[in-house]
């Protein structure tokens, strides 16, 4: 009987023991560090890509090769580096649908002025932004579009199931996981260059062309459809790799300039920041982050093992993060601790109920609230640091900062935010995008007519063309279609073009689509002395502070529509009446304080004298004078 | 725990009022019919108008004494509500209503100290009831006889008005001082604690001089 349950009971276990064990990934050579901080010289050798016809197998590079072949990143490092442990890092995750999405992040934004259109993608699924597929953007479009300032990996790695598709990934390869990108020491790392090989669909070329000792010419994408890199042809534009002649030693091995930790300018090559605003410095005459000033990394605070789950470092990321440092790797956690020289705050004056309502960003983070918003532009948004980039400030899509909008978790912080623009239908209660393709064709005749201008800025669409465009839509697409922009909706209810204005917050479903996409910043961080409420109270709380009123734009290619603006305390779920109120009721505080401290003083006198009279009979009872 | 200590608190203060009306009433013909109720509540309500009789001095006395009383219900209110009800800490229309209130108590309760000091003082007519109250915990009689209500503050209206000024400096100071850039956050964190506890003791005291005051009038 004992036996039998037993038996029984192993048999049960089983199952569960077979996904765990296979789930176990093989620690490779370069996955654990035996404990010396030394820098390891990477002097290795090449491979090529993996070839499916050639069961899975890659080659050797020699610099003899005919035809000579990109190295590939994958299967170059994961000789020693698990890719597979790598590829579900915090970079590289966005497609894998059972990884946490997180506190919301910036998104990839789909512009095309053309059409009218800014509409914030993700393959997350923060709220408020669209999965690329939505829109009709499929994973080789998306990384077409925004390979440029991604690490590989992710989409980029994803088979296509579009026939035309898959014909075209055979001839561009995969964006990779680069490594490069981020662990290159080297000086001659060229993401620029990165950027415009994936410009050219040479997904495959692309880390090889952007490291110090190859150079790619030619492009994938004017390629025809039976074109295949492994057999030469006498075409120009045939991608090309040429490696620098003193590149491999006398065994072809090659020396890779490998950094455990990367240099603040590899992560600027992504997450850049630029103020347009007239009155904002440049980036010469800015200040820097009072961290990188002190001397600190930006992988100093967002740290990560060889899982590459990067510390994002916001509050609450350690409940889903499997990083073990995201719960003492925040601004509270460093700066209670004393961590790293980390100054202990004692915010003299400040109530203890701001820290409840506030981050520690809306005070430090960012520039000093202005009365309107300003524009900015950053890497991934804007292509900065690529080939032509537009550098007129009014270039799509327009973002806007600081804004001090109020959190899911409950406290106000500065954040991004920018109006999407959109064609969609109303499905049900929800509105969804149109297949960009679908738009652009049918609202080809009205609106691609339009001029745009030089400066990257929107066309000057009308309430005519809105209409229109309307109107034809709803011929081609099933369910009611809708223009979103600027926070509103535009739409045709009994054949005539009506708008809904409605706030934020509050919305029905239907109108969640107009709201504006905000994500929070947290850099350049400012000092003490440069924070809010240094000076006084009255640098949040007066009547024409912009921490409450601030103007934030609208921004809406609709001519008529750009004018109105928003207040930062419509963002913040605060009645106006209510912090107006609280803020006039400042003007009054010092007179407060003196009257209360006069009667203090009146107390304690009266205190005093009727003490000093008791003393008086107590003394004189004892020493029998009373 | 503040919460809970205040709830225990009050209750248990308005209990002992409540108590010591049934056992020890106003006087000595008094009794609980609905009628006898009725007329006492509107001798209550009575007492809130200006006496003929009462001098230019007098009047203003009982003016400032009604506008403490009303600063003192708003401010109870405003802080103690938000905390027992809702759980929350003060904020919000409360916190303004409260902070618009707070200045004018203060300078009601000055005024007060300075014209109430004088006949608040202790002197030889509260010695008997100070014995009464050794004989009760020591159980030794004294030969001392008690002294009738003469129109001047009782000794448990005495104490409970010197334990009011007292408690009022650190109420209105600990708030005050937050104000300034002088404290850090633990000692802010302080502050408003100890300006917690001090209203929780302060409107206690305040509750049992609104009580004795009205039990006195009730006497004459």
């Amino acid at each position: 009987m004992k036996k039998g349950l037993i038996v029984t009971g192993i048999l049960l276990w089983l199952p569960f023991v077979r996904p765990a064990v296979s789930a176990t990934v093989e620690k490779l050579l370069g996955d654990e560090n035996d404990g010396s901080r030394t820098n390891q010289v990477h002097l290795i050798p090449l491979y090529d890509e993996e070839i499916a016809e050639l069961d899975k197998i890659s080659y050797k590079i020699f610099p003899d090769d005919e035809p000579l072949l990109p190295f590939s990143i994958r299967q170059t490092c994961s000789k020693c580096h698990s890719y597979q442990t790598i590829s579900k890092g915090w970079h590289f995750n966005a497609v894998d649908a059972n990884v946490a999405p997180g506190r919301t992040g910036q998104p990839w934004i789909f512009v095309d002025a053309d059409i009218g259109t800014q509409v914030p993608l993700s393959y997350r699924p923060w709220p408020g932004a669209y999965h690329p597929e939505q829109l009709g953007i499929t994973p080789f479009q998306f990384t077409c579009l925004f390979g440029r300032h991604m690490p590989g990996g992710g989409p980029g790695e994803l088979e296509s199931d579009n026939i035309d598709e898959i014909m075209r990934q055979g001839i561009s390869g995969k964006q990779e996981i680069n490594c490069l990108s981020c662990h290159n020491g080297h000086p001659g790392q060229d993401q620029i260059e990165y950027a415009f090989q994936i410009s050219q669909q040479n997904f495959r070329w692309a880390a090889t062309a952007a490291c110090e000792f190859a150079s790619v010419t030619g492009s994938a994408k004017k390629m025809d459809d039976t074109y295949d890199y492994l057999m030469p042809v006498d075409n120009k534009d045939a991608p090309t790799v040429a490696y620098r002649k003193d590149a491999f030693d006398h065994k072809s091995r090659v020396l890779f300039d490998i950094v455990r930790k990367p240099s603040n300018e590899r992560c600027y090559s992504c997450h850049s920041n630029l103020d347009v605003s007239s009155n904002s410095p440049e980036r010469w005459a800015a200040d820097e982050d009072v961290h990188l000033m002190a001397g600190l990394k930006c992988v100093d605070c967002h740290r990560n093992d060889v899982g590459h789950n990067i510390i994002r470092g916001y509050e609450g990321e350690d409940t889903i993060s499997a990083n073990p440092l995201a719960a003492t790797t925040s601004c509270v956690s460093c700066h209670t601790e004393g961590r790293l020289g980390a100054p202990v705050p004692d915010h003299p004056g400040i109530p203890p109920v701001h820290f409840d309502k506030l981050s520690c960003t809306a005070c430090h983070s960012g520039p000093w609230p202005k009365e309107k918003t300003i524009l900015t532009k950053t890497s991934r948004a804007h292509s900065l640091g690529t080939l032509g980039s537009n550098k007129s400030p009014e270039a799509l899509p327009h973002i806007l900062y600081p804004v001090f909008a109020r959190r899911p978790d409950g406290k106000i912080a500065p954040h991004k935010l920018f109006w999407p623009a959109f064609w969609g239908s109303i499905k049900g209660e929800k509105v969804t995008p149109i297949n960009i393709e679908v738009v652009k064709k049918t609202l080809n005749k009205i609106l691609v007519k339009q001029k745009l201008p030089r400066t990257g800025d929107w066309p000057d669409l009308t309430w005519k063309d809105i209409d229109k465009g309307l109107r034809l839509l709803a011929e081609t697409i099933e369910g009611k279609p809708v223009y979103i922009s600027g926070g509103r909706l535009y739409y045709l209810p009994r054949n005539k073009l009506t708008v809904i204005f409605a706030n934020p917050y509050g919305w029905p479903i239907v109108y969640n689509a107009a709201k504006p996409y905000l994500w929070p910043i947290a850099h350049d961080v400012r000092p003490a002395a440069q924070s809010l409420g240094v000076f006084q109270c009255e640098d949040c709380h007066s009547t024409d502070a912009p921490f409450f009123f601030g103007e934030v734009a609208i921004d809406s290619p609709i001519a008529e529509q750009q004018k109105p603006s928003k207040e930062m305390v419509e963002f913040q779920d605060i009645s106006r009446k209510y912090a107006w109120a609280f803020a006039f009721s400042f003007v009054f505080r010092p007179w407060l304080k003196v009257i209360a401290l006069c009667c203090c003083g009146i107390l304690a006198g009266v205190l005093l004298l009727y003490a000093l009279r008791a003393l008086d009979c107590i003394v004189k009872t004892i020493t029998g004078k009373n | 725990m503040f919460r809970t200590v205040s709830i225990i608190a009050f209750l248990a203060t308005f209990v002992s009022i409540g108590t010591y009306c049934i056992v020890r009433p106003c006087c000595k013909e008094c009794r609980w019919t609905p009628l006898a109720v009725l007329r006492r509540a509107v001798r209550v309500f009575t007492m809130l108008f200006l006496e003929q009789k009462l001098s230019p001095v007098g009047v203003l006395r009982k003016l400032v004494y009604l506008l403490a009383l009303l600063c003192f219900l708003v401010l109870a209110v405003t802080s103690f509500y938000p905390v027992l009800i809702f759980k929350k800490p003060i904020h919000g229309y409360w916190l303004m209503l409260h902070a618009t209130f707070a200045p004018v108590f203060a300078i009601c309760l000055a005024v007060l100290a300075v014209m109430w000091a004088g006949n608040c003082r202790f002197n030889k007519n509260d010695w008997p009831w100070l014995t009464r109250i050794i004989e009760r915990v020591t159980s030794v009689k004294s030969n001392g006889e008690e002294e009738a209500y003469s129109g001047v503050p009782g000794p448990g209206q005495k104490i409970a008005f010197w334990l009011i000024v007292v408690l009022a400096l650190p109420l209105i100071l600990s708030i005050i001082l937050s104000m300034f850039s002088l404290f850090g956050t633990y000692w802010q964190e302080l502050l408003l604690d100890i300006h917690r506890w001090t209203a929780l003791a302060f409107a206690i005291a305040a509750i049992i001089h609104i009580y004795l005051i009205i039990r006195a009038k009730m006497k004459e």
